[in-house]
């Protein structure tokens, strides 16, 4: 038997519009939503829990979200700030454990089982990473605490906002039994209509089911169900700097089918990876790209490289390929997009580096941009600087 | 279908028509060859859906017909019978008889419609050239042909036609061959198209040192060799090919010269403890000399020194060895011309005297 992990989930509420409101006193107990202008067809990124009482919710369209409630104050998305404070936050993090596993700006998960032993048990952890958020920053986080990655991420959840919820190893299984089995991490639409076929509504039903029954309907999958079910997720917290691949994806709002736009999205995307990639001091051999129709049906593709690469121009250029090669046989919509890098190695090649001959793809040219970007990047945030092809997109 | 044809006459024919046949298809029929038969002729046709070609025999007996056999069986059968064997080939239901002397095989047989035919080229451009000038464009630079990269356009190789010349380059983003030979092109513009990797290998192994003329179609889609009695059809590489013109050094500062196959022998040696992970070579130039260090990870080193024509400064630049050394074979001048701009920039070879081939290499950083 493993000894029993702590398991952060840290959840900041409403994040966009709470730094928002923290940033403007005067917002404070209005409705805030945090998006693209609704005469551009913007969507809703993050809205402050007085507007979602009018049932706005993320990625809503704009126009609707006025309309249920028009006495809202509209904001643009300043996605530089929300990564500078999204800084701090770890930087909170980073006083109890160095074993963080980020999601978004938003959200991460944390292995504090190791910290124990300095700064007491794991839910007296979460409570000060919990104040310190704050008392320093202004800011509202809820936490999950849990054995495991899963039962964390549903404890955060539960009790938003402001949301503090600590599960210990014995009660798991009473936690989750009671929950809806769409709580399962992995059940989706189409997962969760199968369930209600068998009669399966709650958690409890689905741990009753026999583990060949779940394996028969849903695969590989089944077996997830059946271990979710029981409380057991062995998935470990991994930083960037220990994981096998780096990736980085998207779920549109609305689902898209403008080639440039969809390059565009590509873009930032590769641009978050290399840098992670360069942050962590990381080359990869293999990019992968994701992407998910509108019906559900998902592909990945990739391509290995002859030598192992951090360079933004590198990645893009297999990762628009393989893009246009993708989107050649499928004429649906794209749904989720995702670009990631694996064969991670700490340096390109043993022997030296060969430079490129392409103009413009000069190996020892795009260092000095990627550096100069990441440079900016920090001091300005992501909006900072971007490349010409990433900025189709933005709704502002 | 009937005929009787002589083993000799045969199994060329077939070998190159079979050439294309690639060992795992996903189409049965991709297998096989197509065999037509009318009073004059047998055509042969092997295709892989990318690159088509057609062969052909003068025949003297025959019953019309057309049928496909499996590619590889029919050509061992060929190849393993007598020197002077004559084959009886003829169709028998859903199978083909072939007897010689006191052998039969009875093979398996796919209807000639389930062969592919590539489409035909409408409204194609035409010229002709020595294939003997052309298997030398293509010798002295087909090496330098990307190899399966997400870039598909530098995995062929692109003609480029002018008034007066037939231009051939490749590049695998690392370094770029590239060879011009004069052409009487009757063309007001220049026009780019890219061979792909598979359709190049093979056309270079059709074409003969001679000056017969190959007649060359281009299409929208493919190109089109007529050979005598051989016809190679390929489709074409649907991008753009980079400006090779932009990589090519303009200005070099840095000029060695030197004896080419004294190069080549010293860079072959020292290749010798290079691996194939690790192809670095450090050149060293100082006055009318040359030193090339080459290092493996097990420690070990190889040093060469060479006498050459230079009167520049001190400088050092990494390379990759094979690079090197696939530039100096394809040159065909007994003396190169090595230019240099600085320790981060490509360098340039070319014949002393001759820029007919250029060969373009970017360093690697040691």
């Amino acid at each position: 038997m493993p000894r029993t992990r702590s398991i952060l989930h840290v959840d900041m509420d409403a994040y966009y519009a709470s730094v928002e409101v923290r940033e403007q006193p005067g917002l404070r107990g209005r409705p805030v939503i945090v998006g693209g202008s609704p005469r551009q067809r913007g969507v809703v990124s993050a809205a402050s829990y007085e507007a979602r009482r009018f049932g706005v919710h993320s990625a809503m369209p704009m126009a609707r979200a006025m309309r249920l409630c028009p006495q809202a104050v509209r904001l643009p998305v300043r996605m530089e700030l929300y990564l500078r404070v999204s800084r701090q936050i770890h930087a909170v993090f980073k006083r109890y454990t160095p074993q963080i596993e980020p999601l978004s700006l938003d959200e991460a998960f944390l292995d504090v089982t190791d910290s124990v032993r300095l700064f007491g048990p794991a839910g007296r952890i979460a409570r000060r990473i919990k104040q310190e958020i704050a008392d320093e920053l202004s800011l509202v986080a809820s936490v999950g605490v849990a054995p495991n990655k899963f039962v964390a991420k549903i404890a955060s959840d539960i009790d938003k906002p402001d949301g503090f919820v600590e599960v210990r190893a014995d009660e798991v299984q009473a936690f989750l039994d009671p929950l809806p089995a769409s709580r399962v991490w992995g059940v989706g639409k189409a997962t969760n209509a199968e369930l209600q076929r068998l009669g399966i509504r709650t958690i409890a039903q689905l741990r009753q089911q026999p583990r060949a029954l779940l394996q028969d309907r849903f695969g590989k999958f089944g077996e997830r169900l059946w271990e979710l079910a029981r409380g057991i997720d062995t998935r470990p917290v991994i930083t960037d700097s220990e994981a096998k691949s780096i990736s980085n994806e998207t779920t549109f709002a609305v689902d898209i089918s403008d080639t440039e736009i969809l390059r565009a999205w590509l873009m930032d995307l590769t641009e978050q990876v290399a840098r992670r990639l360069r942050a962590h001091q990381r080359y990869g051999r293999t990019v992968q790209l994701k992407l998910r129709f509108e019906d559900f049906h998902t592909i990945s593709r990739s391509h290995t490289l002859a030598v192992a690469t951090q360079t933004t121009r590198v990645i893009w250029e297999v990762a628009a390929t393989l893009l246009q090669e993708a989107l050649r046989k499928q004429n649906k919509a794209i749904r989720l997009l995702g670009v990631g890098v694996s064969g991670l190695v700490a340096s390109p090649e043993a022997g030296g580096l060969q430079q490129d001959l392409f103009a413009g793809n000069n190996t020892a040219k795009q260092q000095v941009i990627d550096q100069l970007a990441d440079q900016i990047q920090s001091r300005f945030g992501p909006a900072g600087i971007k490349r010409g092809t990433g900025c189709k997109h933005s709704p502002s | 279908m009937k005929l009787i044809i002589s083993r000799e006459t045969l199994l060329k024919p077939l070998q190159i028509a079979s050439s294309v046949v690639e060992r795992r298809q996903t189409l049965p029929v991709l297998s096989n060859v197509l065999l037509k038969a009318n009073n004059q002729h047998l055509t042969l046709i092997g295709t892989d859906l990318e690159v088509e070609i057609v062969t052909q025999i003068p025949l003297e007996e025959s019953v019309e017909g057309e049928i496909t056999l499996p590619a590889r069986k029919f050509l061992d059968i060929c190849r393993a019978l007598p020197d002077n064997a004559n084959l009886n080939i003829e169709t028998d239901g859903e199978k083909a008889m072939i007897r010689s002397g006191r052998s039969r095989f009875s093979l398996a047989t796919l209807p000639a419609s389930e062969f592919p035919n590539i489409e035909p080229m409408t409204s194609p451009y035409e010229f002709s050239i020595s294939q003997k000038v052309l298997k030398s464009l293509i010798d002295q630079t087909q090496f330098s042909m990307a190899q399966q990269d997400v870039r598909y356009y530098l995995n062929g190789l692109m003609l480029e036609l002018s008034p007066n010349e037939l231009c051939a380059v490749a590049t695998d983003g690392h370094r770029l061959a590239l060879c011009k030979a004069e052409a009487d092109l009757q063309i007001d513009e220049t026009r780019q198209f890219i061979v792909p990797r598979k359709g190049v290998t093979e056309l270079v192994r059709l074409l003969e040192e001679s000056d017969t003329p190959a007649r060359i179609q281009v299409g929208e889609n493919h190109i089109r060799v007529d050979l005598p009695d051989i016809s190679f059809t390929s489709k074409l590489i649907d991008g753009k090919f980079p400006d090779y013109n932009q990589v090519i050094p303009a200005n070099p500062t840095k000029i060695v010269s030197c004896d080419r196959e004294a190069l080549y022998q010293a860079f072959a040696r020292a290749s010798v403890l290079s691996n194939e992970k690790y192809r670095g070579m450090r050149l060293e130039l100082s006055p009318n000399q040359l030193k090339a260090t080459v290092h493996n990870p097990e420690q070990e080193e190889a040093e060469e020194e060479l006498e050459v024509q230079y009167s520049g400064e001190e400088f050092e630049i990494g390379f990759n060895v094979s690079y090197f050394i696939d530039a100096l074979a394809a040159i065909k001048a007994d003396q190169v011309q090595v230019n240099f701009t600085d320790a981060n920039q490509s360098c340039l070879i070319h014949g002393l005297g001759d820029d007919s081939c250029k060969y373009v290499i970017m360093p690697m950083r040691l």
